[in-house]
């Protein structure tokens, strides 16, 4: 009987993996893509914690901080209706045209690490964008509500996500700061629905689940 | 050679020999743009007989040449780059984000304009993994 209880065991252990693996298209990988410095990496950590306890990885307020694509598997986000969806989340590195050391240097960087860091940012910027195009269900396109919305590598990247056909929704972030005006980023982007949050105290991110819940569930 | 015929600043009557590169940065005098051939005999004419240079043009029937100065070349620039990735100097890039998105070729520029890296592996990679896929 010992036996039978163990080999069952086994079995259903295989099976569920079978099963797993069988439904695994099921979970979608939703990228958090934005300009460097809006918070992406800032919310990724909250997703991740507020759902499984985890971080994701180390933010910083210098530009590019983040210079690999990473990715928290299996987070399950339940709303209040008790709608379920499974995702992957991927924190990509902040997408740019134009990568200087120089900029870093203001930070107090020293020379051959800045020019270390843009070399990795741009790397960055191409891991991010193969991601896009191979594995990629949703976006989560993140922007600081304190800057001017109207960058020409917003519309660019909108245009590309659109042309991609993939669902996106906008996240206004840094809303705790006295000159955030996210009915600026709502104007510039009237196609798709944007959220308001503060990725720091978490205010509002309950809207962003919500949202999250009804467009990529 | 009496093929030889100067050109005519449109807007002050300065004159140009034939085949001058000047005016292709416009009138040195006057700065405009439009120019007019005149017959060697008659390059006086609009002096001497009080012709504006449009009436010496409507009588030779020659062409006003106009210098049109490329528009948009900036835009030429930013969009229809071949390169995925610019390198201006060490440290400093511009990514070509819609060249990007489109695949993982990657060609990248030195410098200002015209050297260029091809990276022949990124465009060979992508067979077997479409194989893959299917």
């Amino acid at each position: 009987m010992k036996i039978f209880y163990q080999t069952f065991g086994t079995v259903k252990k295989k099976f569920s993996g079978l099963l797993n693996r069988f439904f695994k298209k099921k979970r979608t990988r939703i990228g958090i893509y934005g300009p460097p410095n809006a918070g992406k990496t800032t919310l990724a950590n909250r997703i991740a914690r507020d759902w499984t306890g985890d971080a994701i990885g180390p933010v910083s307020e210098i530009p590019h901080e983040t210079r690999r694509a990473r990715r928290k598997e299996d987070i399950i986000i339940t709303g209040a209706n008790g709608n379920t969806v499974t995702m992957d989340i991927v924190d990509t590195p902040g997408v740019t045209t134009k990568i200087d050391y120089h900029e870093f240097l203001e930070f107090g960087m020293e020379k051959e690490e800045a020019i270390i860091r843009a070399r990795e940012a741009t790397e960055g910027v191409a891991e991010a964008m193969h991601w896009l195009r191979e594995d990629i269900d949703g976006v989560v396109y993140m922007l600081d509500s304190t800057t001017d919305p109207f960058l020409q590598v917003n519309i660019m990247m909108i245009g590309i996500i659109e042309a991609r056909n993939l669902p996106v929704i906008i996240v206004a972030n840094k809303i705790d700061l006295p000159d955030a005006a996210p009915a600026r980023i709502r104007s510039a982007f009237p196609q798709h629905p944007v959220v308001a949050i503060s990725g720091l105290e978490g205010r509002n991110v309950e809207d962003l689940y919500e949202t999250m819940i009804e467009y990529f569930g | 050679m009496n093929k030889d015929m100067p050109h005519k600043c449109t807007k002050c009557g300065r004159e140009y020999k034939d085949g001058s590169t000047e005016i292709l940065k416009g009138c040195e005098s006057c700065g405009g743009k439009k120019f007019l051939y005149v017959k060697e005999a008659e390059i006086h004419k609009d002096v001497l007989e009080e012709k504006t240079i449009d009436e010496i043009a409507e009588e030779s029937n020659e062409e006003v040449l106009e210098i049109v100065e490329p528009k948009g070349k900036k835009q030429v620039e930013m969009y229809d780059r071949v390169e995925s990735i610019r390198i201006v100097a060490p440290g400093s890039y511009e990514l070509n984000l819609e060249k990007m998105a489109k695949t993982d070729e990657r060609v990248v520029s030195v410098g200002k304009e015209g050297s260029y890296i091809i990276d022949l592996m990124s465009m060979v990679k992508e067979e077997p993994k479409k194989k893959r896929k299917k």
